[in-house]
């Protein structure tokens, strides 16, 4: 068995639930939440089990199209883990999100995801920019319906809306990159681009005009400034579960797709590397300040954490910029791929606590957080641990993600990045620790404690604790992310 | 590198340029007319305007566009297939058909699903 | 057998070593409600084994096993890593035995207290942090469990919480020991900065004997001497040094098994152990040698002045103790002058400061332990004019007591304390321009001797002075045990043999110098001889109303200077920030935005108030900027 039959089961499953929905109306929520959650969980199982074996491969029909390096394989288990956490978590939330359908079902809100995870692990793997067209497509598309779930809610509809438009509008721009790039270089992989940006008859203009449209195109996908502007409004308004997607999955995606085009660009003796690199710096320290600086005013979780899915996009594209850092001895796609794995856990949990206060009918707002403390100690402190791990405390996941970006723009001595970066993750620690003061303040609105199901517990225990293990003990996810870079770079010294 | 650049400047300003010239010119030459309600209504024709510029059309019309150019679009996919079809099948095998059948069933679902939920049914 | 023994010792044991009080700590912090009693037994198991595995550890060969690699950036590593050489299994030893003495008594001393789980489980967190630092190979780790200690101390110190003066205590010294933390973190991150980023103690020894340390100790002494300093401000705070000294006596006010582990063998004199770890950092700088001597010595002198009139048998222990932890810092400082002046490596086995450090942990702890069971015995008395004659009703502690006293003033030839004390003056004597040190030293041993002999005379002999004193009676078996194993310890300590299994220990064979012995030999006999006229007998104290006592009574009026100052500084800070807040938050990032925003108005709103069509205009608008850039700007700064 290969990967590729994983996507094609999770694909077919998806449109099996969608028919299901549609000759059967009348099945139960829990069944088919069972069917896509067993069914999601049943090709994890797999995918560990094939991943590991050297010798998994594609099969032919693929090969032309797609590439199972190690980035692959990693991209496409966590895209499966979020998968997974977002289906369970609109499990958890169905009871409140069934009242805003408009005929309380749910249904597609179950296969949709899996359309999504199968196109977010094609896209993994894909090596040329139109299969990378087609996946995103695919996963964009799905989000299209997904953000406008709640369709009796105003803010969903209006984020839907939004959504929809810029998303539509930054398609166009992608692929009009991408045909700029074709005729700059002929080519559509990512090798033969690199190989002809390579070359010194390329004509320089025409190729640095496809790479900005490109980068555009990708930067909306990723909430790169000045492309982000969408990202608040759809965040507040999209159910919280398709919320925790976009910003994990989405993004994760995406940045598998950027950190590809960006190595086919910026490889050696390219003539329009230096620019991309140029413009990344300066995209990426704008996504940061543009994330950090207005998120000190939000008022609304929701949109804070959008915020700061912004300014954590920056960082990664700062890491993207340097190129392989030698202090670290990690290509920048490993760094990029470390800090979305760390991203995960901190995100997911962050978003579980708000769906519980959702379903136990508190809003959004940081001061519905207040009295956290005593309401739910262990809640508490999971999202404690969560915003301080956003935040990048030290001794938490997401410190060492920043760690490695600090480090690589030192390495690379980009000064004014650096500053930026800095202000933004002092900023940071500025409004995240505002909601854990929250948490703990003792006027809260109502003291009775929160009524969590033994999922939940369960859940919020081991996303904290894999953020503390992931801060205290990096080195074993550090080195898979390695791994690759020491053979590249024997392979190059030989 | 910069001066390559400046047919397209020139040709900017000229556009807009004169754009803005013709402007100037009507009104600087034009005489200034009284503005009264019915000069300002739509087609200053004599009748009065029965109702909006632009009326709303039902969400149906819409939904049954944007399933037309759904399948239109399987349609120009498969155009250039069927060109091609004899030939390749005859150097390369089978491929060819799976790849367009599985592209069809997947199609087929979504049809399937729009007809079950009511998508296609107008009076609805 | 599969494995050869040493093997096994290498990384395995030092593991257990962090990680049995860790457990412990934990067990009882997550299930001290269901365990109730059983706490006490966890925690006492694992200081047990911790004890064992020390003695296990003894006369094993050097090694430095990597425990946990925690961060690994290229060059730049932190790591859990532990060293085990002469000088962290000689105070592995120290602290795991003493430790568990401790855990022992308080057994008993602890029997009648409502939340001991709680005790027992900081007591394991207190261990569990001191391992820490013993065992650390890096200052960064080092760090850590230094504050750790900090927290486990306060926890510890403020055990009585509802009293008004114990929560007070455990705040001043965490507070105190921050303002050390602080200069110790600066330190730190100079040596780091100067060594590239490798501060385990291996590669910051290399790089001083050769490498970017040794060129920046030659180029720059200023930047030298400034991250010395800064470390030995970490151990001003910890051991209490002039002039962040103020947070141990008051300390005072947590039980007294834990001043006994903490004021005499552990906490305190993890200052010093860190001071001889980085011993050749100080050596770069002779300067900061200098300096360091000189604290040690003053802080000596001054706590021993103190001491003389202080009533509470506890608060004499403690600055006695502040007094010899002075003793051993103006060893290092003067060890390190020595070192930078000749070839001797001031690391080596047999510094006079870690020897002193050895002799004084037991007969200390012991001192304390011993007031522990008379306090209990006097129902928590520590006024020593309201004891007296408990020398009848109590005579194995009384004489445990008289053996630790007679340590503690250094008699002669028999004594622990002597020995170390003699290695002390005798560097003293040795180093040039070491001699007013020197005499600054033999006049603490002098005023030792008398407030010691003050204390033992009015607690011990003469008729009880109170309705507690008299109806004392002897100690529980589970506190004289840990008083006689100390007492044992105390007398084998100088003792050759024992000395050599803990080779850091060993004393320091320097040709006796005969002008140094007949110095303190005199100071002895005239501190003593003082004290037992003048307080033999006496039912008060007679030199209470002179007035250069009452400044000593007074400790000098440090806290009172120290309030003030706090006010000042606090009152100073206060209105600074509130400056600060004015311009930036309130002027930079409330207001400008704002009128950023009306200067743009309408438009600017509308572009970023939530409209698409803004956000589509803003989105091109990206573009064409992003176009613009890559196409226009960017090539042309890029060459």
């Amino acid at each position: 068995m290969s990967v590729f039959t994983i996507e094609a089961f999770l694909a077919i499953l998806g449109l099996v639930l969608l028919m299901i929905e549609a000759f059967a109306p009348d099945i139960s929520r829990r069944t088919l939440a069972a069917l896509s959650i067993g069914g999601t969980a049943l090709a994890l199982v797999l995918f560990f089990t094939v991943a590991s074996h050297e010798t998994s491969s594609l099969p032919a029909f693929v090969q032309p199209w797609m590439k199972l390096d190690s980035l692959a394989i990693f991209y496409k288990g966590l895209s499966l883990v979020i998968t997974l956490l977002v289906l369970w978590l609109m499990h958890e939330c169905a009871p409140y999100l069934s009242k805003y359908t408009v005929d309380g079902r749910l249904s597609e809100l179950f296969s949709l995801p899996l359309i999504v995870c199968a196109g977010m692990m094609w896209m993994a793997a894909a090596t040329d920019l139109v299969t990378v067209f087609v996946a995103l497509e695919l996963v964009t598309v799905s989000f299209y319906v997904l953000v406008a779930f709640a369709r009796k809610s105003n803010l969903a509809l209006e984020a839907g809306v939004k959504y929809l438009i810029l998303g539509a509008l930054s398609t166009g721009i992608l692929v009009f990159g991408i045909a700029w790039i074709y005729g700059a270089t002929g080519s559509l992989s990512f090798e033969g681009i690199s190989a002809a940006l390579a070359k010194p008859e390329t004509s320089k203009v025409p190729a640095l005009l496809g790479a900005a449209f490109l980068l555009a195109g990708l930067g909306f996908k990723v909430a790169a400034a000045p492309f982000q502007s969408w990202v608040p409004d759809v965040y507040q308004g999209a159910p919280i579960p398709v919320t925790t997607f976009l910003s994990v999955g989405s993004k994760a995606a995406g940045f598998v797709v950027l950190t590809r085009t960006v190595e086919a660009l910026i490889g050696e003796h390219s003539i329009i590397g230096p620019e991309v690199k140029a413009l990344l710096l300066v995209l990426g320290a704008l996504t940061v300040l543009l994330g950090s600086l207005p998120a000190i005013f939000q008022q609304s979780v929701k949109r804070l954490l959008g915020y700061s899915s912004i300014s954590h996009a920056g960082y990664l594209i700062l890491a993207l910029a340097c190129g392989d850092s030698i202090r670290t001895g990690m290509t920048s796609g490993g760094i990029v791929a470390f800090y979305l794995a760390t991203y995960l856990p901190m995100t997911v949990l962050a978003f579980l606590v708000l769906a519980v206060l959702r379903v136990n009918g508190q809003g959004e707002d940081i001061r519905d957080f207040r009295g956290l403390g005593k309401r739910s100690p262990l809640l508490a402190l999971a999202l404690t641990l969560a915003l301080a791990s956003l935040a990048g405390l030290p001794l938490t996941a997401g410190f060492m993600g920043k760690l490695f970006v600090f480090f690589s723009l030192v390495d690379h001595a980009y000064w004014g990045a650096l500053v930026c970066a800095t202000i933004g993750a002092a900023a940071g620690f500025y409004y995240y620790f505002r909601a854990i003061v929250a948490i703990y303040s003792t006027e809260g609105s109502s003291n009775e404690p929160l009524k969590l199901n033994i999922a939940s517990k369960v859940g919020a225990t081991v996303l904290a604790v894999v953020i503390v293990v992931l801060g205290v003990y990096p080195k074993p996810l550090q080195h898979t992310l390695t791994k690759p870079v020491e053979v590249a770079a024997k392979a190059s010294a030989h | 590198m910069l001066e390559n650049y400046l047919p397209v400047l020139l040709q900017i300003v000229i556009a807009s340029g004169f754009a803005a010239v013709t402007l100037l010119i009507s009104v600087l030459v034009g005489r200034s007319a009284k503005r009264t309600a019915i000069k300002d209504s739509s087609y200053e024709c004599g009748m009065l305007p029965l109702q909006e510029g632009q009326p709303r059309f039902s969400v149906k019309f819409y939904i049954v566009a944007m399933l037309f150019v759904l399948f239109d679009i399987e349609v120009v996919f498969l155009y250039p297939w069927s060109v091609i079809y004899k030939d390749y099948i005859a150097a390369h095998g089978a491929g060819i058909f799976f790849s367009a059948l599985s592209f069809v069933s997947i199609l087929g679902v979504a049809f399937v699903y729009a007809w079950r939920k009511g998508a296609l049914n107008w009076r609805n | 057998m599969p494995h050869p023994p040493q093997e096994i010792t290498s990384s395995s044991l030092p593991t257990l070593l962090l990680l049995l009080p860790l457990f412990s700590a934990l067990v009882i912090l997550l299930a001290h409600r269901v365990l109730k009693g059983a706490c006490v037994a966890i925690s006492i198991f694992s200081a047990a084994i911790c004890f064992v595995i020390s003695l296990m550890l003894l006369g094993t060969k050097d090694a430095a096993p990597l425990l946990l690699p925690f961060i690994e950036v290229g060059k730049f590593h932190i790591a859990i890593d532990a060293v085990m050489d002469h000088q962290s299994r000689g105070m592995m030893f120290i602290v795991t035995s003493i430790g568990f003495f401790v855990h022992l008594f308080s057994v008993g001393y602890m029997k009648e207290d409502e939340s001991k789980e709680r005790f027992f489980g900081s007591l394991s967190l207190f261990m569990f942090s001191m391992t820490g630092i013993v065992l650390s190979g890096n200052l960064f780790m080092m760090f850590i469990f230094w504050e750790l200690v900090g927290l486990s101390s306060y926890l510890l110190i403020g055990h009585w919480f509802e009293k008004p003066s114990a929560a007070e205590a455990s705040k001043k010294a965490f507070l105190t020991n921050r303002i050390g933390d602080f200069g110790f973190m600066i330190g730190i991150l100079m040596l780091f900065m100067a060594n590239h980023g490798d501060v385990s103690f291996a590669g910051l020894h290399a790089s001083f004997a050769e490498g970017p340390l040794h060129d920046s100790a030659k180029l720059h002494p200023t930047f030298m001497m400034l991250a010395a300093l800064g470390i030995f401000m970490g151990a001003v705070g910890k051991s209490a040094q002039f002039p962040l000294h103020v947070w141990l006596p008051d300390a005072m006010e947590g039980p007294t098994p834990v001043s006994a582990l903490i004021h005499a063998a552990t906490m305190v004199a993890a200052g010093v152990y860190m001071l001889v770890r980085c011993a050749f950092v100080i050596e770069a700088s002779p300067d900061a040698s200098y300096i360091i001597a000189w604290i040690g010595g003053l802080t000596a002198l001054m706590a021993a002045l103190i001491a003389t009139q202080q009533n509470d048998i506890k608060r004499v222990l403690a600055y006695s103790t502040l007094s010899q932890l002075g003793y051993m810092v103006m060893a290092v400082g003067l060890v390190a002058l020595q070192a930078g002046g000749s070839h001797h490596d001031a690391a080596a086995p047999g510094h006079p400061a870690m020897f002193h450090l050895y002799t004084h942990a037991f007969f200390k702890a012991m001192l304390f332990l011993g007031s522990g069971a008379v306090i209990y015995a006097c129902h928590h008395e520590q006024d020593i004019w309201k004891m007296g004659g408990l020398a009848k009703h109590m005579p194995v502690v009384f004489i445990t007591f008289a053996i630790g006293t007679a340590s503690l003033m250094g008699v002669p030839y028999i004594t622990s304390g002597f020995w170390s004390k003699e290695a002390i003056l005798g560097v003293a004597f040795e180093v040039k321009g070491g001699s007013p040190l020197l005499w600054i030293g033999v006049a603490t041993a002098m005023l030792t001797a008398f407030y010691m002999t003050r204390m033992f005379i009015v607690a011990f002999f003469g008729k009880p002075r109170s309705e507690n004193a008299s109806h004392a009676v002897e100690a529980p078996i589970i506190m004289i045990l840990p008083l006689a194993l100390l007492a044992l310890l105390t007398i084998l300590s100088p003792w050759d043999g024992a000395a050599r299994i803990l080779e850091a220990m060993k004393p320091h064979h320097a040709a006796p110098h005969h002008t140094v012995e007949i110095a303190s030999i005199l100071a002895l006999l005239i501190g003593s001889g003082a004290g037992y006229v003048i307080y033999k007998g006496k039912n008060s104290d007679p030199l209470a109303s002179n007035p250069l006592a009452k400044l000593f009574a007074n400790k000098f009026y440090f806290d009172e200077l120290y309030t003030v100052l706090v006010k000042v500084f606090q009152d100073g800070l206060a209105w600074i920030i509130t400056g600060i807040e004015r311009i930036l938050v309130d002027g930079i990032v409330a207001r400008l935005p704002a009128f950023v925003a009306r200067r743009f108005g309408h438009s600017a709103r509308a572009l970023a108030g939530g409209h698409l069509q803004g956000y589509t205009f803003l989105l091109g608008a990206g573009l064409l900027v992003v176009i613009y850039l890559i196409v226009f700007v960017l090539p042309q700064a890029g060459h």
